[in-house]
Formats: C-alpha cells, structure tokens, sequence
C-alpha cells in the first residue's frame, strides 16, 4: 500500500509542499472501466480523444455505460484524483482506499487538482480544461464496502474535457498550459 | 425519451448448463469479459428478469473466479414465476442485469471446522464456500447434502464428493439424520451454516440454540411471511437529506410508502432476508424485523422492506 501511496512528485512544488502556478505533477496510476459497477482496471497507458473521452472507458462520448450516463456531461471527458487524498484518508480516517478505488481515471501526484477549476493544464502530451471539482457519490460505498463518501466531500478528483488527444503514460509530466 | 439511470451491471448468459433434475446453471459474464466486482464465499446476487422481476440466487463458483457469475436454479412451478422464465424463456447470449454481489460467510476467522448443512438446491450457498476452502486449504470442512433422490448440480458437487467433503443423505432410501447429529456439540472453533426447506432450518436453529452469533450461518430461500401485528399504528418518515416527510399507513411497508413517495429503494426479497434495502436511521425507534441485520447493525441500520416504527415519527439518512 505504501508504495502505491508515494507521494512524492519528481520536480518543483512536490518537495516544498508550496503551491504555485508553476507546478509539476506526475501521473502515478491510469485506471479505466468498459461498464457502471465494475471494477477499474489498472493500465500503463490510456488514450485519449479529444473531445470525447477515454477509449474504451464507459464515459467515453457516444458509449455512456457509466453510472451517470443518464446525466451526460460533456465536461466529464476524463477524470482526476490527488494520490495525496488517499494518504489523507489514511492518515485522519484510517481508511485504506486503493487508487483502483476511487473509480476516477488518472491518479496524480503533487498537483492541486483542486486549484484547476477553469483553467488549462497538460497531461503528458494531451491537453485538458478542467471542468469542475468530481462530487462524491454514495454507489462508491456500495462498491467499495468502505465508507467514504463523508471523507472524499470536497476532494473527490477533478472532471475534465480532452482538449488536445493523444496517450498518457504512467510517470508522465502534468504542467500547467501557459 | 429521459434515459434511465443503470443501476444494474450488465452481464450475458456465456452458457447454461444442465445441473440436474429440473436444474439449470447458468455462468454470467461481462460482454467483453471484463472483471465482474468481487463477492465472498456463500455472497447471492439478484437477477433482474423481464417485467420488472427480481430475484436472488447464492453464487456458487469460486471467488477467485473473477470473471464470472454462476448460479444454479431449481425449476419451481409452483414458485413466484422468476424461475420459470430463467428455465424457460433465457437463452444463452441473453443480457441480464445483475445487482453487486451481497452478503456471504465471514471465512477468514479463526475457525478451524465447518460443517454446512443443506437441503436439495439449497447447496448453492455452500458451493462457493467450499470451492474457497478447498483452495485455501486452511480449514477442514463438510457438507451434508440431503436430497430425495438425485442431488442436483452433481457437476459442482463433483470435486468436493471426490475429496471427501460431501456426504450425501438420500431420504429415499435412508432415514433422513437428524440434524443436531451432523453438528458439533462444541460451539469452539466450528462454525455451521444452513440452508434449506422451513423444517430443516428450525431443527438446525434448535440444534444451535446458544451458540454465538458469528458461528452460525442460515440462507433462506423464500423471505419469512411478515406477521400481521394488530398493534400496528401509521407514523411518519423524516428524510433528513431531502427534507421530506413521508406518512406511512397502518400495515403498509416503509419500502412501500418511500416508493410512493418517489424515493428510488433497491430492493429484492421485500422480506427481510436479502439485504438490498438497507437504511440507516438516525432519531426514533424502528421496529426491526428482518433476518439478515446483527444487532450491533440494527443500531444503525434498517431494513426498509421489514421495518416498521415504534414511535411517531423515524428519522432516517435518506
Ligand atoms: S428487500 Fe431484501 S431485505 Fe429488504
């Protein structure tokens, strides 16, 4: 669990701990599921299409086999979420929540996904916007047997449009678009 | 037209094969064999049939076995109708919606034997715990199958009579053993589970009267007729999320009135027994009634299908 857990990103802002725009993340764990209710399975790589979403991932535009494809969303292309969350989760709850749980697609390190609301970033060679901050939902508890919808209120990832497509690979750079 | 919400996981019927006399398994799978969500030993699903028809099989393969679902169905003519149109009318290749797998045995105790006691198709529940023992080796265990006749699922059975663990009561030809004889007399380190006709599983709850909780394990298959109580008053429903109140009627189910009421429950066996309609509450005092809630659980949870009020108003975490 530890390794999977480690949160230290590879460049300027992860080691300081101060948040600033010129911040530097990486993409420590891909995650994509065909289908609502089934288990997320770990890749090395995922890709991308713009405007649409993750091959073979059920939010994927025009596939809609997620739990809320009935609410289409176009801003909700891929989805994000901060290692340091499950850390937290750890550390105040006590509750051991693995990155194929959360059920969001790209899981990153030394970023304040929280902070992107609105604005531009790279995600290794794509480009997204992100759309708005990913709500938790009480299916996941279902899900997981974990209860956890209470501790993810406020930092449960981060949804976001595929601006410019391509394939993202574990260790990748995320960086700010400038 | 609004789509609806999916709030089942999609699976096709990959084969169906015969499991004995008015028997039929059938393995379900993802459309593109993705992993299904893990379930533990003697856990059941429900399989959503057509016309709105929801009923709830044990699983009865290995968990390790990732991608599939397999459940064994007694052809029940004069049943509620759902295991007829799975004999029926379900082909392979046909979609099926199925819930999360719910439920199961807590195995991975500090136990050392078990002993499961099952009547006819109602070894389905033990069929998944014992491919698990088997596997894992840790604990010795046996399963007493009573039967008229021909055992069903004689495949699945196959590899446990094999090595040892099944022993086999055919009450044609043999008195049928009692069953306070099968089980231990010294609620240590054994546990017991049952599953099987009415008869069977009160002669097992006598047999095990005294034991502690969590060393006995009972699967039903048809949900307990809820008592009719006289006493029963209406009351009021405080849904502290949605801020609504909902009035319940003398005699109606609290399930019923929050159906009416527009509020989406998942349910199944509407008895008490299944564990899909499970709610928690927060002020009041419920009344429970159902068979699959341990006490420290009622605490905090109900069964909305069961439960009813003892107070005037309930308020509940919806
Ligand atoms: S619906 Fe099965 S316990 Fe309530």
């Amino acid at each position: 669990m530890l390794d999977v857990l480690e949160t230290q990103g590879n460049a300027a802002g992860a080691g300081d701990r101060t948040i600033s725009p010129a911040w530097t993340g990486l993409v420590r764990h891909l995650h994509i599921t065909p289908r609502a209710f089934l288990p997320m399975r770990a890749m090395p790589e995922i890709k991308l299409i713009a405007g649409r979403g993750i091959e073979g991932d059920r939010y994927m535009i025009g596939r809609e086999e997620g739990f809320y494809s009935h609410k289409p969303e176009e801003g909700r292309q891929v989805t994000l979420f901060e290692i340091e969350t499950l850390v937290a989760l750890k550390r105040d709850h006590n509750i051991e929540l693995g990155p194929e749980e959360h059920r969001r697609n790209v899981t990153t390190v030394g970023v304040p996904l929280t902070h992107l609301v609105g604005r531009k970033f790279w995600l290794g060679e794509t480009l997204l916007e992100a759309t708005r901050l990913s709500i938790p939902c009480r299916h996941i508890e279902e899900i997981t047997g974990k209860a956890i919808f209470d501790p993810l209120i406020n930092r449960s990832g981060l949804n976001c449009r595929i601006l410019q497509g391509g394939v993202v690979r574990i260790g990748d750079t995320m960086r700010n678009f400038q | 037209m609004k789509a609806a919400p999916i709030t089942t996981i999609k699976t096709i019927v990959e084969k169906i094969d015969d499991g004995g006399p008015d028997v039929k398994v059938f393995s379900l799978v993802d459309p593109d064999r993705w992993e299904l969500p893990p379930f533990r030993p003697g856990a059941h699903i429900d399989l959503h049939l057509p016309g709105k028809v929801v009923r709830t099989y044990s699983l009865c393969n290995d968990p390790a076995e990732n991608s599939r679902y397999v459940v064994a169905v007694k052809r029940e003519p004069s049943g509620r109708g759902g295991s007829i149109r799975l004999h029926d009318d379900v082909r392979q290749g046909d979609t099926i919606g199925v819930s999360l797998p719910r439920g199961g045995l807590q195995l991975d105790n500090k136990v050392s034997r078990f002993t499961f006691v099952a009547g006819g198709i109602g070894v389905t529940p033990f069929l998944s715990a014992a491919a698990y023992l088997m596997r894992t080796g840790g604990a010795d265990f046996r399963l007493h199958l009573m039967v008229r006749g021909e055992p069903p699922v004689a495949g699945l059975l196959a590899p446990l009579l094999q090595k040892g663990h099944v022993v086999i009561h055919n009450t044609v030809t043999a008195a049928r053993p009692e069953v306070a004889s099968l089980i231990g007399r010294t609620p240590s380190d054994e546990m017991v589970g049952c599953c099987g006709p009415q008869g069977m599983i009160e002669d097992f709850e006598q047999a095990t009267r005294g034991w502690p909780d969590e060393l006995v394990h009972i699967e039903r298959f048809v949900p307990l007729a809820r008592p009719l109580d006289p006493n029963e008053k209406p009351y009021t429903l405080v849904l502290s999320r949605s801020r609504l109140e909902v009035a319940v009627t003398a005699g109606q189910t609290m399930l019923a009135a929050l159906i009416d009421a527009g509020i989406d429950i998942p349910a199944s066996c509407c008895g008490g027994i299944c564990g899909s309609c499970k709610v928690d509450w927060l002020q009041g005092e419920p009344v429970h009634r159902d068979r699959v809630l341990s006490p420290a659980e009622r605490g905090k949870s109900l069964m909305v299908c069961v439960a009813g009020s003892a107070t005037d108003r309930l308020i509940l975490d919806l």
